[in-house]
């Protein structure tokens, strides 16, 4: 298995812009989580591995709940996590996610 | 760590082979070299026996490097059944409630090799408050502990 940092960043962005459910999120990263353990994951480029990993293993969870159909983690906890993990990894375009997802959650409070 | 072995074996040529009744008795130009096996004796007490407690900072360092980097940023734990629980750092959640976040705790047993893994969510006291274990047919379960460890329910 292949992965590399602008799979991850465009993950964090489909669950953001609601393309892809939190649930599909934590599938793809379980798949990447299991193909780890067999040691035949390469990483590109090879010196972003651990910004990956730490990608990788947000989404791995991100579906948690809280409660019963209440997820653990708000749209806020999710861009900032993508920003703390893959820092200047995310392209200008998820950053203007970044401020729309913010803007709305300043609009909902 | 320095873990020292001794290895109980001697090479050293023997010249007392056995030899056949045919055999003449000039001794041959050459001897074969024999490599003889010393007994290694047991613990002479059971005070030579390592201690559980070494046996599992041992095991803390040799398995260490396979697991820590990728679960365990939040620290690692030996446990008193021969295995390992590696923590991984806790993602915040901004609830404003009770609840801190949530963390992947990745399990390795050193004696069978298994390992296994679950999402804890952790309160601000840092008490585990719900566990969802990553189960074989994939579906999500949540079991709910109350904040003094009670178990509550799952869903």
């Amino acid at each position: 298995m292949h992965v590399d940092l602008q799979t991850v960043c465009r993950v964090f962005e489909n669950v953001l812009n609601g393309s892809m459910s939190r649930e599909q999120a934590d599938r793809w990263a379980y798949a990447v989580v299991l193909e780890e353990e067999t040691g035949i994951v390469t990483y590109s480029p090879p010196h972003e591995r651990d910004r990956i990993w730490a990608g990788v293993m947000y989404l791995y969870g991100v579906d948690t709940m809280k409660a019963p159909g209440e997820y653990l983690h708000s749209d806020s906890d999710i861009s900032a996590a993508m920003n703390a993990k893959l820092g200047e990894a995310v392209d200008s375009k998820a950053a203007m996610l970044l401020l729309a997802v913010a803007t709305s959650s300043r609009r909902n409070a | 760590m320095t873990v020292s072995f001794i290895p109980g074996i001697d090479a050293a040529p023997s010249l007392d082979n056995q030899v056949g009744a045919g055999a003449t008795t000039e001794r041959p130009a050459f001897a074969a070299v024999v490599v003889q096996i010393k007994q290694t004796p047991p613990p002479a007490s059971a005070s030579q026996h390592l201690s559980h407690e070494r046996l599992h900072q041992i095991d803390r360092v040799f398995f260490g490097p396979f697991f820590r980097e990728k679960y365990g940023r939040g620290g690692d734990k030996a446990l008193e059944n021969d295995r390992i629980r590696y923590y991984g750092l806790i993602q915040p959640t901004d609830d404003g409630g009770e609840l801190a976040g949530r963390r992947y705790v990745h399990e390795f047993d050193t004696m069978t090799g298994c390992t296994r893994g679950w999402h804890e969510t952790v309160d601000r006291a840092g008490n585990v408050r719900q566990i969802r274990p990553e189960r074989n047919d994939g579906i999500a379960r949540h079991y709910q502990f109350d904040n003094n460890g009670r178990y509550r329910g799952s869903w």
